[in-house]
């Protein structure tokens, strides 16, 4: 599948509804929902080969042995976990922080060069919801001060507003991203706001469908 | 479930409620009969948050009609002291009302709610006062009747328009 076109699908002067601005954020879990298909070998190949799956028809079976196998492009597909952020959330925007130095000439014309953008998003409040996957996997992380296993991410920014059912919707995939939980608390109900902070190691792609189960299609040829 | 029968079918849980004749919206007021009647939710007050979905509240108002009687609930013995006569009807029936109430909000502990379908998640009920109002009597009928009124809030998130799920 692949987006040709990167119009908008509004009408003219239609604005675009909130809700088809959509973050998913993906976590690496044994229990998880949805299995993806791995592009590249990852880091942990080698000594973790046995959390990998093989896929023989819609059966999913863990890697086993003593040894890790030989390693092959799309043939080995992680368990992950997925959630959609923002239940409950009445504003959030994805921030990109630019880092911008700027310089004027001698005739007074005025430089801007943008060194970096360290993209962020807050999610506030981000509410203890029962059936919330996300906030219990970062709760527990909270508990044990485990803060070097938040930072194994994988953040989705989903534009519901470019694409069509035939050849998805345009979506940025950010690897390795981190997620920080800001606060514990609230007045009545327990509030827990969280930031995504994006990784800008970036794929470019589609999904194919509005669901948690989407798959994701990386564009040939992007760059990331 | 269509909001209003899903309140019905809810209310017939209540036992200050199940075994008097319930009407919606009119009524032919007697004693003991009780009646929901709507009120308009306003679209302002709804909270949309950015999946899609929506805070909306739901409110309605249950009227208790019960005959009065005008019986004194003292009677002075003498200048210094005076005792409640009982039982007294005008003091029975609006505990009878506040069973309502109590009810209500012994739901809200239990977390028992109206069914308003899959697409809609309830937070809350409340009754929005901790005793019925009294709203008038009626003088013109027989027995005399004193409309009671307490007004019950729902507030809960529609989820019917969220595209990703």
């Amino acid at each position: 599948m692949a987006l040709t076109d990167t119009k908008f699908n509004l009408a003219t002067h239609q604005r675009a509804e909130r809700k088809k601005l959509a973050t998913v954020v993906e976590w690496q879990s044994s229990e998880g929902r949805f299995y993806v298909l791995q592009e590249s070998e990852p880091a942990d190949w080698s000594s973790k080969f046995t959390s990998y799956y093989t896929k023989d028809g819609d059966t999913y079976t863990a890697v086993t042995g003593s040894t890790a196998p030989t390693w092959a492009a799309s043939t080995y597909y992680t368990r992950v976990e997925r959630e959609l952020l923002g239940r409950r959330t009445e504003d959030s925007s994805i921030e990109y922080n630019p880092d911008i130095e700027t310089s004027t000439d001698i005739l007074g014309i005025n430089y801007a060069d943008v060194n970096k953008t360290q993209p962020s998003q807050e999610f506030s409040p981000h509410l203890i919801l029962g059936g919330s996957r996300l906030s219990e996997y970062l709760n527990d992380k909270r508990r044990r001060n485990a803060i070097s296993e938040i930072s194994n991410f994988t953040a989705y920014i989903i534009t519901l507003f470019i694409g069509d059912t035939t050849n998805g919707y345009a979506t940025e995939r950010h690897s390795d991203c981190t997620i920080t939980y800001d606060s514990l608390g609230g007045e009545s109900n327990v509030d827990f706001p969280i930031t995504v902070h994006y990784s800008n190691d970036i794929t470019v792609g589609t999904i194919d469908e509005f669901k948690e189960g989407f798959t994701f299609t990386p564009e040939t040829g992007n760059v990331g | 479930m269509d909001k209003n029968e899903a309140i019905i079918t809810y209310l017939l849980q209540c036992p200050a409620i199940q075994n008097s004749p319930l009407y919606f919206n009119f009524i032919n007021a007697k004693d003991d009969n009780k009646q929901i009647v709507t009120q308009a939710n306003d679209k302002i007050i709804d909270k949309p948050f950015i999946d899609g979905s929506i805070q909306k509240r739901f409110t309605f108002t249950i009227m208790d009609y019960k005959s009065i009687a005008y019986t004194a609930v003292v009677k002075e013995l003498n200048n210094m002291s005076a005792t409640l006569v009982y039982p007294n009807e005008n003091l029975e029936d609006i505990i009878d009302v506040q069973g309502i109430i109590d009810w209500i909000s012994e739901q809200e502990v239990l977390r028992n709610y109206p069914d308003f379908g899959e697409d809609c998640v309830i937070d809350d009920i409340k009754a929005l006062s901790d005793n019925p109002s009294l709203n008038s009597v009626d003088t013109s009928t027989n027995p005399p009747l004193a409309k009671y009124s307490i007004s019950i809030q729902i507030n809960y998130v529609d989820y019917s328009q969220v595209l990703f799920n």
